[in-house]
């Protein structure tokens, strides 16, 4: 397929999947007991205070026309105002995303540069001493909740070992988070922790799977070494299939974020997230989940892109 | 448009004795994964310490116990007290029976779920396919922890309703699975001998694809299973966990975050390590039964 | 280079020599030995064929004298080629042999080339691998090296990747790769098996005059005995990882001294090339009982101008282009054609697998199009079918007895279990397998017993169509002579007729009355077998029919010299 109509049929399947997410998590909010009305007005509001907070709001609208009002909001550019900020979400957004994608943008790179040596050493050394304790490490750093290993990481390399700051650095611009890079160290250590080890793992299969494929058998036939057929043969071709598991990884990511933010009091979309969940700020969690869902989208769209200029097989539709 | 497949492709192997049973050598081979029996070992010795161990170690784990709050570990004490006078690990086996009994249950669950919804997709296929696969990239888009955060924020479901919640958020990919699995069997020669000689659709999925998918579907409940448990020790920390004085694991170690820092490092470890191991188990063995299996699943 | 010229030239020193060479794969389940006590040597010049069937061992040689065997097998004995022992060199000693004083051609085009790199750069490498040349000097050569292997617009090919080849031309470039540093032997292990027959006789004629340029010593390990008749200067038989027969190629295939390589020649279908020929005798007159019921004489599948597209747009690929075909009762046809031919296609159409896009397909008598989905089921209960693949075709988790009774718990709901069982036994005894095999799982059974099981699930119901989609073409040549021999028995037997697919024009010959060939979605001619396969009337059919190397040295001397004559005459005309 050509590569513009396939660009249009993507994008277009990226907008039918970003409908969905608009769908499901507009009806989450609403099916779910409750209400924000008695979370922003306090507990001792009256109910006429609350009828009227639903009015104004339009809550007390049908659910579907709730959501067709939200649609034609969103298709104008506005996410809605905050009900607790009294501030635009897309302003609030704004400011905290570029934070947000700092953090899982290096948890990201750090974490792909380590994994994947790591992956192809275990592969070539398969069924020794180092592949089993690398296997091992990865299991371990994979099942250690983030908060659980931020907590470790802030005792052992902020209390015990005094190297850098428990906190993630503050401020509203970009040019503070970059002028304080030591505090930025360990939450995104543990962002890139359960990246490095499931990526590590993908490297390893992927590996394995090429070093058993007749081209191969071929280049050694030729004389090439295996150090030479494993650099140019071996990781190219290993290379694709992980890259294609990235856009799929992001919102493991920014999950983490999500916990890392909070642990480590950075002030980016998860920390803004948490508080408008504690505070019933429909509105906001509505922009936040939107925003992330359509950065994994286009997060997956630009994998899909990458892997056809890597693979020139995908552009033909033969793979 | 048969391509020409002649014999003598194998390497000569004259005279290998056959295999006499799939699951044999499955079993065979997963016993030969040191990784995979140890996880065995382990998902074993914490299903005993939680159920079993209770019967044997008696602690009060309902009545708070002022007069001994955050004691360090002693004779009396193994594993020390926590902020309210709990015995350590008494709850530590108290907590466990919850993180493994919603975890295996969620794990579970979003298997059954998925498997019926990949199943189906990729038996279907064409636009009904397309369709079905769309809200699951939608559903993969939103990350799981974010929609637990917004639930807890609003609702406080018991256990029942916990392990709902987990297993609705985690379904996904075990049904990109099966999918997977299902469009490769459902080509399959016998598949296509079957629909051939006017064989029901019915027939070829309850007698041809979902037997052959039991192998995928076995390793991905394991992996399910797996992170189910993971996801129950996040819950706790996003304020959505079992009320007091129930409690779980993920409930001890967040409650004890603010007392590492105290020192009081009893609280955390135990129930820490044992997310750690228990999850890294379910994991070592999800790893050794596929590639007993030789099937896919996560790298 | 022939038999009688490498003999009484002056006995050069071989340059590969193998003297008791043994191979043992440590598998899960035991030590399996694979090659035993294996000698044989090839001299400059000359070609050895290696021959046997799956199993014997021969690509096991052909990998042990690479240095190339899997990490899980152990040789023994010597491998010595140019002076060096093979077994037991280290990774150094290899690559610097490895693509200079020897190479190999593999038998799967398809997967031989990294999929990601320019053809020219990966023959580049192995010219760089053992000449200190700069990237363009090796990259020129390689464009040269494209040009003799016979790649048109060598310079802009070069740039190409495998993907944007045909399997005939992937095979050009992996020889190109062989040949790049002029080895002094050549491994070519199955290198036209992949392979169409026209394309086979291509790639044949072009390794047969590369070798004699450079005066290259070829292994060439083969099951195809027309393919050691067109190319073997001597030949070597293998039997359960052992040499049995070794002698020039005239002595071992037409005067063959071991029993084995008797009775392997003689399971070889051979084509008939002339009227003096043994005539075939199957297929030949049916006994039309009219036992099926209902119109006895009315087509059991008609396909009417039936076209067949996959995609739509651009891309869309017609893979059956208004194609008709009819068989009658009791009688076989025979649909033959290369890759891509849109054989299989039909034959899916004729199923009901494929719907087709246009025109009408009817099945005993019924248009399909016009049926019920509950009438259309009853219709299929009299159809069986046996498709290729012998490993995918039975469910691995059944046990025997359940494969085979599982047409009749789709039609025949009312038999009681003890019936089925009756007629399971019954239906086993009819293709010769032992009744106590229902217990086991297909996994236990060979590839010919397995196409058994296939071939008895398809006639317990006792069908008045079998539809055969290749059925033996992953079977070594004496089971596939045995598989043939059931089906014709117990067509004779109970009546019903066949669509028989296959790329073998010699089994064709032998099994159907009729023929069509197929090309490209289109129906080149068809006709009585007889009649179409000895004076076809197409071009393309005699193409074809030329291409088919036959299992005797002499005769395939004489079809490849009027082969390329015909090719020589053809070009000549194209250029006036």
């Amino acid at each position: 397929m050509s590569t513009p109509s396939y660009l249009i049929r993507r994008v277009l399947q990226a907008v039918a999947v970003i409908v969905i997410v608009t769908i499901v998590v507009f009806g989450l909010l609403h099916a779910l007991p409750g209400g924000p009305a008695r979370g922003i007005l306090g507990p001792q509001a009256t109910a006429q205070q609350i009828a009227r907070f639903n009015h104004e709001q339009g809550l007390d609208q049908p659910l579907p026309v709730q959501y067709l009002h939200y649609l034609n909001q969103l298709l104008h550019g506005d996410l809605g105002t905050s009900y607790t900020l009294n501030a635009p979400v897309s302003r609030l957004i704004g400011e905290r995303l570029p934070k947000t994608l700092v953090l899982t943008v290096l948890s990201m790179v750090i974490g792909l540069l380590l994994a994947i040596p790591l992956g192809m050493w275990q592969a070539v050394r398969r069924n020794r001493p180092v592949d089993y304790v690398i296997t091992t490490l990865s299991f371990i750093a994979y099942s250690t909740p983030v908060y659980f290993l931020g907590l470790i990481l802030i005792l052992v390399f902020s209390q015990v070992l005094p190297w850098f700051p428990s906190q993630a650095p503050q401020g509203d611009s970009l040019a503070q988070v970059f002028s304080d890079p030591q505090a930025l160290v360990l939450p995104v250590a543990a962002g890139a922790a359960s990246m490095v080890a499931v990526f590590s793992r993908y490297m390893r299969a992927a590996t394995l799977e090429n070093l058993s494929e007749d081209y191969v058998r071929t280049a050694r036939a030729g004389g090439s070494r295996s150090r030479a057929i494993l650099r140019r043969h071996v990781f190219r071709n290993s290379l694709t299939p992980v890259i294609a598991m990235l856009g799929y990884y992001l919102p493991v990511l920014f999950g983490g974020a999500l916990v890392v933010e909070q642990l480590f009091n950075y002030p980016g979309m998860g920390l803004l997230f948490w508080s408008a969940a504690q505070a019933s700020d429909y509105p906001v969690l509505l922009g936040c989940v939107l925003v992330i869902s359509a950065a994994t989208v286009v997060g997956t769209l630009l994998a899909d892109v990458v892997q056809r200029i890597i693979d020139p097989r995908v552009k033909a539709g033969r793979a | 448009m048969s391509t020409v497949i002649q014999p003598a492709k194998t390497p000569g192997t004259a005279g290998t004795p056959r295999e006499t049973s799939g699951t044999r050598l499955a079993v065979r081979r997963f016993l030969r994964n040191r990784l995979a029996v140890a996880g065995l070992g382990v998902v074993m010795f914490f299903v005993l310490f939680c159920f079993v161990g209770p019967l044997v170690y008696h602690t009060d784990q309902t009545h708070t116990a002022l007069q001994q709050v955050n004691l360090s570990p002693s004779g009396a004490h193994w594993l020390g007290t926590d902020a309210v006078g709990h015995d350590e690990l008494g709850r530590l086996m108290y907590g466990g029976k919850v993180s493994l009994t919603v975890g295996l249950a969620a794990g579970v669950l979003a298997t059954v779920v998925g498997t019926l919804w990949g199943a189906a997709a990729g038996y279907a296929g064409g636009w009904i396919d397309a369709v079905m696969m769309r809200i699951v990239d939608a559903g993969i888009a939103i990350p799981a922890l974010f929609i637990l955060l917004v639930v807890s924020a609003i609702t406080t479901p018991g256990l029942p309703g916990l392990i709902l919640i987990l297993g609705l958020v985690s379904w996904l990919v075990p049904s990109r699975l099966i999918r997977a699995e299902t469009l490769t069997l459902k080509n399959r020669d016998y598949v296509l001998t079957l629909r051939a000689i006017g064989g029901t659709h019915a027939r070829a999925i309850l007698r041809h694809i979902l037997p052959n998918s039991v192998s995928t579907i076995i390793v991905a409940t394991t992996f399910q299973i797996a992170d189910a448990i993971l996801l129950v020790a996040y819950v706790s920390y996003l304020g959505l966990g079992v009320q007091p004085p129930t409690t779980d694991w993920g409930g001890m170690l967040s409650a004890g975050l603010t007392a590492a820092y105290s020192g009081y490092w009893w609280l955390i470890l135990p129930p820490g390590l044992a997310i750690i191991l228990v999850v890294w188990a379910f994991n070592a063995i999800g790893d050794g039964l596929r590639d007993a299996f030789d099937v896919r699943g996560r790298g | 280079m022939t038999a009688t010229q490498a003999s009484d030239a002056p006995a050069a020193e071989p340059i590969l020599e193998l003297d008791d060479l043994g191979v043992v794969f440590t598998t899960e389940s035991a030590e399996v030995p694979a090659v035993r006590g294996v000698s044989l040597h090839v001299r400059p010049g000359e070609t050895l064929a290696l021959v046997g069937e799956s199993g014997s061992g021969k690509s096991t040689v052909a990998l042990a004298a690479m240095g190339l065997l899997a990490g899980n097998a152990r040789a023994t004995g010597r491998a010595v080629i140019d002076g060096t022992d093979i077994v037991g060199a280290d990774e150094a000693g290899l690559a610097a042999l490895r693509g200079r004083t020897v190479s190999m051609v593999f038998q799967e085009p398809a997967t031989a080339l990294d999929p990601l790199t320019r053809i020219g750069k990966q023959i580049a490498e192995v010219i760089r691998n053992h000449n200190d040349v700069s990237a363009k000097d090796a990259a020129a050569r390689a464009v040269g090296l494209l040009r003799r292997v016979g790649i048109p617009e060598p310079e802009k090919r070069a740039a190409a990747y495998p993907f944007q080849l045909s399997g005939g031309q992937r095979q050009r470039v992996v020889i190109a790769m062989a040949i790049a540093n002029d080895p002094a032997l050549l491994i070519a292990d199955e290198p036209t098996t992949a392979l169409d027959v026209t394309v086979q006789a291509e790639i044949l004629d072009l390794l047969r005059r590369l070798a004699a340029e450079t005066g290259t010593g070829v292994l060439l390990v083969t099951h195809n005995m027309g393919v050691v008749a067109d190319f073997a200067d001597r030949v070597a038989v293998m039997y359960q990882g052992r040499i049995v027969e070794t002698g020039p190629v005239e002595d071992v295939l037409l005067r063959p001294s071991h029993d084995y390589t008797r009775r392997l020649l003689a399971a070889v279908p051979r084509l008939s090339v002339a009227e003096s020929d043994e005539r075939p005798t199957a297929g030949e007159v049916r006994p039309d009982d009219g036992s099926g019921s209902g119109d006895a004489t009315a087509p059991v599948v008609e396909l009417r101008d039936i076209s067949v597209v996959f995609g739509r747009g651009k891309r869309s690929v017609h893979a059956l282009d208004g194609i008709s075909l009819v068989v009658s009762p009791g009688e076989t046809l025979g649909l033959v054609g290369e890759s891509g031919s849109g054989k299989s296609t039909a034959a899916r159409v004729a199923l009901g697998l494929i719907p087709p896009t246009s025109g009408a397909v009817s099945l005993f008598g019924a248009d399909l199009a016009r049926t019920r989905s509950r009438a259309r089921r009853r219709l299929r209960s009299g159809i069986g079918v046996v498709l290729q693949d012998p490993v995918a075709s039975l469910d691995a988790r059944m046990t025997v007895g359940e494969c085979v009774a599982e047409p009749l718990r789709v039609h025949r709901r009312e038999l009681s279990a003890r019936d089925q069982r009756s007629r399971v036994e019954a239906v086993l005894d009819r293709v010769r397998l032992p009744r106590d095999i229902v217990r086991r799982a297909p996994g236990e059974l060979s590839g010919g017993q397995r196409q058994r099981v296939s071939l008895a699930r398809a006639l317990v119901l006792e069908p008045r169509l079998l539809v055969a989609d290749e059925p033996t073409s992953a079977l070594d040549v004496s089971v596939q002579e045995s598989v043939l021999k059931v089906i014709t028995e117990l067509q004779d037997e109970l009546g019903f007729a066949c669509l028989f697919v296959s790329h073998d024009l010699a089994v064709v010959q032998h099994f159907a009355r009729r023929v069509a060939v197929m090309r490209a979605g289109r129906i080149e001619e068809q006709g009585p077998t007889g009649e179409t396969l000895l004076h076809p009337e197409t071009d393309y059919t005699r193409r074809l029919l030329a291409a088919v190397p036959v299992p005797d040295p002499v005769v395939q001397r004489g079809r490849r010299a009027e082969r390329l004559a015909t090719l020589a005459a053809g070009r000549m005309e194209a250029e006036a």
